[in-house]
């Protein structure tokens, strides 16, 4: 632990750390809308498993944002 | 005395019937039923978009080739196997053990990211020619969605390029069009067999022409 004005720094990584997650965890949501939003303006027969990845890539963000939490 | 001077009768009706001259057909290509994947579809039947007519027919459905994709599927591909490449060099070493896995974790979030940022802008990057107008339906960086038409009757000019050489083995070109539309350009970038592309537009500009 190396102290700066009292606070650890690993304490000021994590919280940088939390923040750019939670940041990434919007833009997960912003990419569920924009596929939803797509799959809306054109249907090929594939929109079923594009939403899926969406919603997959945003419990991944959301799964690392709680690791993030719990283990930091 | 029978007549010296008879007139003709007046060709009016051969007349009537040499402009009214039939509809260029299409050219014979075979419709293309195609998987999800697919850049070049003729007549696809599986395809439907939210601003269709209730008469509109689909002619053709064209992405990018599949082949402008090797290079974001190389780099994806490097960032996977980056963390397992950064053990034998360990410049995360001063992180404590914690850290180091979240950081991988993100490091995965962010390859995940990329591969569907960039998977999505090819896919949904399309080009559609109707019976009636030519669609080009883009998405810039996940986040603006534009699409453009312009009435097949407006096309004045269609051009195709073919160069380079991965270009010829895949068989995939440009093609431009420039129509009396608002919007005077359009580019179909890197779709496969062009040459056909810009056949199959004239054929529909010209048939529009003459229908009209």
């Amino acid at each position: 632990m190396i102290p700066i004005l009292g606070i650890s720094v690993w304490l000021v990584v994590k919280i940088f750390a939390i923040l750019a997650f939670l940041i990434y965890l919007l833009f997960a949501l912003v990419i569920v809308r924009q596929v939803r939003l797509m799959t809306e303006t054109i249907q090929v027969g594939f929109e079923t498993p594009l939403k899926f990845l969406s919603y997959v890539h945003l419990t991944f963000a959301g799964v690392v944002l709680l690791l993030a939490l719990i283990i930091l | 005395m029978p007549d010296i001077f008879i007139s003709a009768p007046e060709p009016k009706a051969e007349k009537k019937e040499e402009i009214a001259r039939p509809q260029t057909p299409l050219p014979e290509f075979i419709p293309t039923q195609g998987s999800f994947l697919s850049a070049y579809l003729y007549k696809p039947r599986n395809v439907e978009f939210e601003t269709r007519g209730s008469d509109e027919k689909i002619i053709l459905f064209l992405r990018q080739h599949l082949v402008v994709n090797s290079k974001w599927i190389i780099v994806a591909i490097l960032m996977v196997f980056a963390p397992i490449i950064l053990r034998y060099f360990p410049i995360l070493s001063f992180l404590p053990g914690n850290f180091r896995f979240v950081a991988v974790l993100g490091w995965y979030l962010i390859t995940m990211a990329f591969v569907l940022e960039n998977f999505i802008s090819w896919f949904y990057n399309i080009y559609i020619v109707t019976n009636e107008r030519i669609i080009d339906i883009n998405f810039y960086d996940l986040v603006y969605k534009e699409v453009t038409d312009a009435n097949i009757e407006k096309i004045q000019d269609i051009t195709y390029r073919m160069g380079g050489v991965v270009k010829s083995v895949f068989g995939y070109g440009d093609v431009f069009i420039q129509t009396a539309a608002e919007i005077s350009d359009f580019e179909f970038p890197s779709v496969p067999n062009p040459e056909h592309v810009a056949k199959i537009l004239q054929e529909l500009a010209m048939s529009k022409k003459e229908g009209s």
